[in-house]
């Protein structure tokens, strides 16, 4: 076990370096730098200025000169400068990576804590009203659009019934005045509208997966012996049924938790949450390389950490998968 | 649970502070665009430079009526007060000026602001290793020399002697007391100073500024709050507490406003259409609200490609010119409350003119704009489209995709030009590429977007033939349609060096008319900015220009 984690370890680290040597180059090959920005703010911008900003930014450079000195401030362990911000890049994503895992994990927790139940549930009962019911609703949280579902939950609980703010991370200058319980309730109240806002999606894609992998395991002789041995309902459904749905469940519940650094840039703009998915998307359009390489970085970690995890769980859930 | 209970009370009474009128406790005001350190030198961002007007003030700066005005300086040099002269240093002529900075200016900390500070400036922005965007307007100051007797008095010398030396006098200061250390020690390493400057690692100290405000808060992405800085030389500020809270989605800033979690949302947030929109409700519904609009100096105009063949010939330019119909443009699109441009000056410029004399304008008419083309050699095709040579009169039309506003007009002309025989191919593309690559590297017929002019401003950047852009001055000239204009050059020129303010108008009123009788571009609509504020906020005013409201914030007050 030992063994196939630090070779997988070590195969991860490879794909990172080399996947962020192509997202380097292909971030250099598209148009427009940080200095056609300051072209396009301010047309005083001589063509010296231009010459000498793209010298002092290394911008003339090839791109793997320019990829290597990335990695030479990365590896002295400076995560650079956002050249859009002006501020060094771990001061400017510390903050809002720890905001969009509170917001990602919250909605992540919200959504399993629901589908699991009504997934399991459904595929009990097929065909049954309840099974209508959450299908119907499952569908329905799927195919709402999430920027039209913010904006109704900001209409309805903060204009409407005003009780909710409609966007923000905390009240400002609540940690100046206030006890640690009332900052944690300050967050909490910021995080309900946009938890909410991206739940409801992931309810509905859960309990659809949970649904038909449970009625898939359900369906196979083992269930209908353990039946006819007369064990109990309960110990047929969750040592039997349930454990054998877990292997697609343990992908996809793995792959939603590599998101949890990611953002969710339309929730994130919609409640004006100041989390990573929004500042990721302006760095990109911005060419701010050094703050989006390092989001990159992230994301390709997470996926790559938790596809790891995921191939242990296997082993855990199906005694039959084994790691030599 | 005696804790849980105060938290309760204190998220209760949050909650009903955040749905209260506001007062002068504090003012909340929303924005859609982000900002990033507030270092004036290095800050480039729109919304950096809005929400510094607030808490900095230069040498000069411009009034909401277009005036030029001394801000924390006893007076504006000039030749007729005696403060400016001319000098011929090398064979070259110079001009000297001499400023002095008032006695009761001082810095957020109680240090006064002397001309060392204007002198640390200038050497910070020139440092090689330091990423300041336009060095000009500190390049072209040659050398500063303080007075020995009085560190508050100095004379510039700037390299070249222009009419609009004291222009350059926009640049704000940084506290030499503070930021010397920092430049000192990281002066060498590439963007070392920037990296470790004050305004990133300490932003709440008040010595960094001087204005009626102070920094107390920062948080990139979220807000900046700022409160009175009780060493302010000037008016003090009414309202204690000032905080700029960034909504990126505008679509949702309407909903933060009747909220309350923001009391008025600022010239950077809301669309023109938006506004409109917001307008109509605050009448219906009798809102608290107040929707301000003004005209702006942002031009909305189509550059035309000169280098292609059909755009080549200027009986095209004005035939295209004379097939829109702006005045149903600008009255079926914005209630008539954006005005049709003739030109790239704006109204409340100083230099403007409509007058016949100097320039043409091109009344709409479906059948003398049918004419001209007839006459330049395209006829009328089964199609209806017109030919010459064989080869369609066919042009591609770009803009920004995904504004609406721009998408909906490019449709519009394109019916326009469609029924004089004109076919428009409309091709959108992201601003990103069509600002990075499309416009910038000249690869379009014809490219929709707004350019931004103050008052007064020589239009060497635009219309200038050293300003067309090519591989050879790295792509950095904003002449995109490629004008060249000989005497047009010598105007620009001669105005640079034009010390008489009479001569100079008839100088702009001559650049008016080669640019209306030529057309190097389809002047369309001049935008107006908007902002939407509290009822009882008073002495708010919308400035129309770059040198924002917030400049005059102090004055402001929630009755």
């Amino acid at each position: 076990m030992t063994t196939y984690i630090l070779r997988r370890l070590i195969q991860t680290l490879v794909v990172i370096v080399l996947l962020s040597y192509v997202c380097f180059y292909l971030m250099t090959l598209m148009p427009g730098d940080p200095v056609e920005l300051m072209i396009q703010s301010n047309p005083k911008i001589t063509s010296e200025d231009i010459a000498r900003l793209r010298d002092l930014y290394g911008l003339d450079q090839p791109a793997y000169q320019r990829y290597g000195s990335w990695v030479k401030t990365i590896l002295s362990g400076d995560l650079g400068y956002s050249r859009t911000y002006r501020v060094p890049v771990q001061e400017l994503m510390g903050p809002r990576l720890w905001n969009t895992f509170y917001l990602s994990f919250l909605s992540l927790g919200l959504s399993l804590l629901i589908a699991l139940p009504m997934g399991i549930y459904s595929a009990l009962k097929p065909g049954s009203k309840v099974d209508y019911l959450v299908n119907f609703f499952s569908f329905g949280g799927i195919s709402i659009p999430s920027f039209w579902l913010g904006l109704m939950l900001i209409i309805i609980f903060a204009v409407q019934l005003g009780v909710l703010p409609a966007g923000g991370t905390e009240t400002i200058g609540v940690s100046d005045s206030a006890t640690n319980w009332s900052i944690l309730f300050d967050r909490m109240k910021y995080l309900i509208l946009p938890t909410l806002s991206l739940s409801v999606q992931q309810i509905g894609g859960f309990v659809r997966y949970v649904r038909s992998s449970m009625m898939e395991a359900m369906r196979n002789d083992f269930i209908r012996t353990a039946k006819a041995k007369g064990l109990e309902r309960g110990v047929v459904i969750w040592k039997h049924g349930f454990r054998n749905a877990l292997i697609p469940l343990i992908t996809i519940i793995a792959l939603s938790f590599s998101g949890l650094f990611s953002g969710a840039i339309l929730t994130e703009t919609v409640f004006a949450y100041q989390g990573v998915g929004k500042l990721v998307y302006d760095s990109i359009m911005a060419n701010d390389y050094n703050v989006a390489m390092i989001s990159f970085i992230i994301s390709v970690s997470m996926v790559l950490l938790m596809n790891l995890l995921a191939d242990i769980l296997y082993g855990f859930a199906d005694p039959r998968i084994t790691y030599n | 649970m005696r804790n849980l209970f105060i938290a309760l009370i204190v998220s209760f009474s949050l909650a009903l502070n955040a749905a209260s009128k506001p007062t002068n406790n504090e003012l909340k005001i929303g924005i859609s665009q982000e900002f990033e350190t507030l270092n004036p030198v290095i800050m480039t961002m729109v919304a950096s430079s809005y929400m510094h007007y607030a808490v900095g003030r230069r040498l000069v700066n411009m009034d909401p009526n277009n005036k030029w005005v001394p801000q924390i300086t006893k007076e504006i040099p000039s030749i007729e007060n005696g403060l400016a002269k001319i000098i011929t240093e090398g064979g070259k002529k110079k001009i000297q000026t001499q400023w002095e900075i008032l006695e009761n200016v001082k810095w957020g900390d109680g240090k006064p602001v002397t001309c060392e500070d204007i002198a640390f400036t200038r050497k910070v922005a020139l440092t090689p290793t330091i990423s300041v965007g336009e060095k000009e307007t500190y390049s072209q100051i040659e050398r500063i020399d303080i007075d020995a007797k009085n560190k508050n008095k100095c004379t510039f010398t700037y390299e070249k002697a222009k009419w609009d030396h004291y222009t350059l006098g926009t640049f704000y200061l940084l506290p030499k007391h503070l930021e010397e250390g920092v430049y000192e020690k990281y002066k060498n390493q590439k963007e070392g100073y920037e990296k470790n400057s004050n305004y990133v690692k300490n932003p709440t100290n008040p010595g960094l500024y001087n204005g009626p405000y102070v920094v107390s808060e920062v948080k990139l992405g979220d807000h900046v709050s700022m409160i009175p800085n009780k060493f302010f030389y000037g008016e003090s500020a009414k309202i204690k507490k000032i905080i700029f809270r960034i909504i990126p989605n505008t679509g949702t800033l309407e909903a933060n406003l009747r909220s309350g979690t923001i009391d008025m949302i600022s010239v950077l947030g809301l669309t023109f259409d938006q506004a409109l929109e917001l307008e109509k409700k605050v009448k219906s519904e009798n809102l608290d609200f107040i929707v301000k609009m003004e005209p702006s100096s942002v031009h909305e105009h189509i550059d035309l490609n000169l280098d292609n063949p059909i755009l080549k010939d200027v009986r095209v330019r004005k035939a295209m010119a004379t097939a829109i119909d702006k005045d149903q443009l600008v009255k079926s699109f914005f209630d008539n409350r954006q005005p049709a441009s003739m030109h790239f000056m704006t109204s409340n410029d100083p230099w403007f003119t409509n007058d016949p004399k100097f320039v043409t304008s091109y009344k709409f008419s479906k059948r003398t704009a049918a004419k001209m083309l007839e006459e330049a050699g395209w006829k009328e095709g089964k199609d209806g489209y017109r030919y010459k040579d064989g080869k369609k009169l066919s042009l591609v039309f770009m803009t920004t995709a995904g504004n609406k506003t721009r998408e909906a007009v490019q449709t519009y002309l394109q019916n326009q030009w469609k029924a004089v025989g004109i076919e428009v191919v409309p091709k959108n593309e992201p601003g990103r590429v069509f600002f990075g690559e499309t416009t910038k590297k000249r690869k379009f017929d014809m490219a929709m977007y707004a350019w931004v002019s103050s008052p007064e401003n020589t239009p060497r950047s635009t219309l200038h033939s050293s300003s067309i852009a090519s591989e050879k001055n790295g792509w950095s000239g904003q002449n995109y349609p490629g004008w060249k204009n000989a005497r047009m050059d010598k105007l620009i020129d001669d105005m640079d060096l034009e010390f008489n303010p009479k001569k100079r108008l008839e100088l702009a009123w001559e650049m008016q008319k080669l640019y209306t009788e030529d057309l190097p571009a389809l002047p369309l609509y001049y935008r107006a900015d908007n902002a939407v504020i509290p009822k009882n906020l008073k002495n708010y005013r919308l400035t129309g220009h770059q040198f924002s409201e917030t400049n005059e914030i102090e004055k402001w007050s929630l009755e």
